[in-house]
């Protein structure tokens, strides 16, 4: 399970990543569309979490451009907005949305659901931090 | 002309809206940045009770951080009464400088905001009696026709200088080309209008040039003692 955090606010998917690193689920992150693409076009991903505004391609927009990279990638969206106007281009009714804050554990299920993976046990930390710093 | 009036009303009300909603945009992600490093301090307190070494290094980060949010909170604030209040009253001596500083701040809000950098901020710029909200307004969706261009790489630098005894002139320098010939749109001029702002052109594509009178003679009329 690889997934990729995407969000201009580079605290906090820092904080996301360290904190799902502990849960052993293994996140990239990027603080812009171009970087997340690149790091893409590297990686086979099974989820993104993206953030809808954010400067240069917007989230909705980068999920089209990573959908074409990797047609089994799926999505999940944060924002800090109260609503989500779903009229936007490259947004789908099916498509997830979180609204910040979030709660970690909540996160972690709607991954395991999108992906089906069931391994996670929720609260349980099992760091896999893969040599790096927390 | 109640047409018009109905119009600016509108476009009012939804200036007010779109800062407040960015607003809580920004206040939501400093909360999510500190719910998710309180959830980390969280995280090393039970591997610490499973008997993992604790860092304080990491300690120390996690709570600068935190002070950190809580400032840019605090800041965030500020500037969300300063605007809330630029309804009290419709006309008052405004300080320039600082309205452009407010709108600078709030409209970087903005996903698609470009850096603003404001000049000559210690040159003595006297105030003007205008109505405060309808020059956020102005200045702010000046900002965003220049932000469209610029993008979030870019940079708008702003500079005050007072222009005979009329009033002051406001400019707005992009570091990319501005489709000027579509300024000022509608909206720009409706409000122009009311607070007797002038344009002045100089034929480039990285420039706009607004005088802002030092009395806007339009408006005077609403003042009333505040109660």
């Amino acid at each position: 399970m690889k997934i990729i955090l995407v969000d201009d606010e580079q605290k906090f998917v820092n904080m996301l990543a360290k904190r799902l690193a502990l849960r052993g689920i293994e996140a990239d992150v990027a603080y812009t569309g171009d970087e997340a693409i690149k790091k893409a076009a590297s990686t086979a991903y099974d989820v993104a979490v993206l953030d809808i505004k954010m400067p240069g391609i917007s989230g909705t927009q980068l999920k089209k451009k990573l959908h074409s990279l990797h047609p089994n990638l799926k999505f999940v969206f944060v924002t800090g907005h109260g609503a989500v106007d779903k009229s936007d281009e490259g947004t789908a009714e099916n498509d997830i949305y979180l609204s910040k804050p979030m709660d970690i554990e909540f996160l972690i299920e709607t991954i395991e659901e999108l992906t089906q993976a069931g391994e996670f046990v929720p609260g349980s930390l099992t760091p896999q931090t893969n040599g790096r710093d927390l | 002309m109640n047409d018009e009036l109905n119009y600016m009303n509108t476009e009012n009300l939804k200036f007010f809206g779109k800062v407040n909603a960015s607003i809580s945009h920004e206040l939501k992600n400093i909360l999510a940045i500190i719910s998710e490093t309180a959830g980390f301090l969280n995280d090393l307190a039970e591997l610490a009770k499973q008997g993992k070494e604790l860092k304080l290094s990491l300690l120390e980060s996690c709570s600068n951080s935190i002070v950190e949010e809580i400032q840019r909170g605090f800041t965030t604030i500020r500037q969300m009464n300063r605007f809330s209040h630029s309804v009290d009253v419709p006309v008052m001596e405004v300080d320039l400088m600082e309205t452009l500083e407010l709108m600078a701040g709030l409209s970087g809000f903005l996903s698609f905001a470009s850096h603003v950098r404001i000049e000559n901020k210690d040159k003595d710029i006297k105030t003007i009696s205008t109505c405060p909200f309808l020059l956020q307004h102005l200045i702010y969706q000046i900002l965003c026709f220049a932000y469209e261009s610029a993008g979030p790489t870019g940079e708008i630098r702003l500079h005050l200088s007072t222009e005979n005894d009329k009033g002051i002139l406001l400019s707005f320098f992009s570091s990319t080309q501005m489709p000027v010939e579509r300024f000022p749109d509608e909206k720009i001029k409706n409000i122009s209008d009311t607070l007797g702002v002038e344009f002045q052109t100089n034929h480039s594509f990285y420039e706009l040039n607004i005088l802002i009178p030092y009395t806007c003679e339009k408006i005077q009329g609403l003042n009333y003692e505040r109660k």
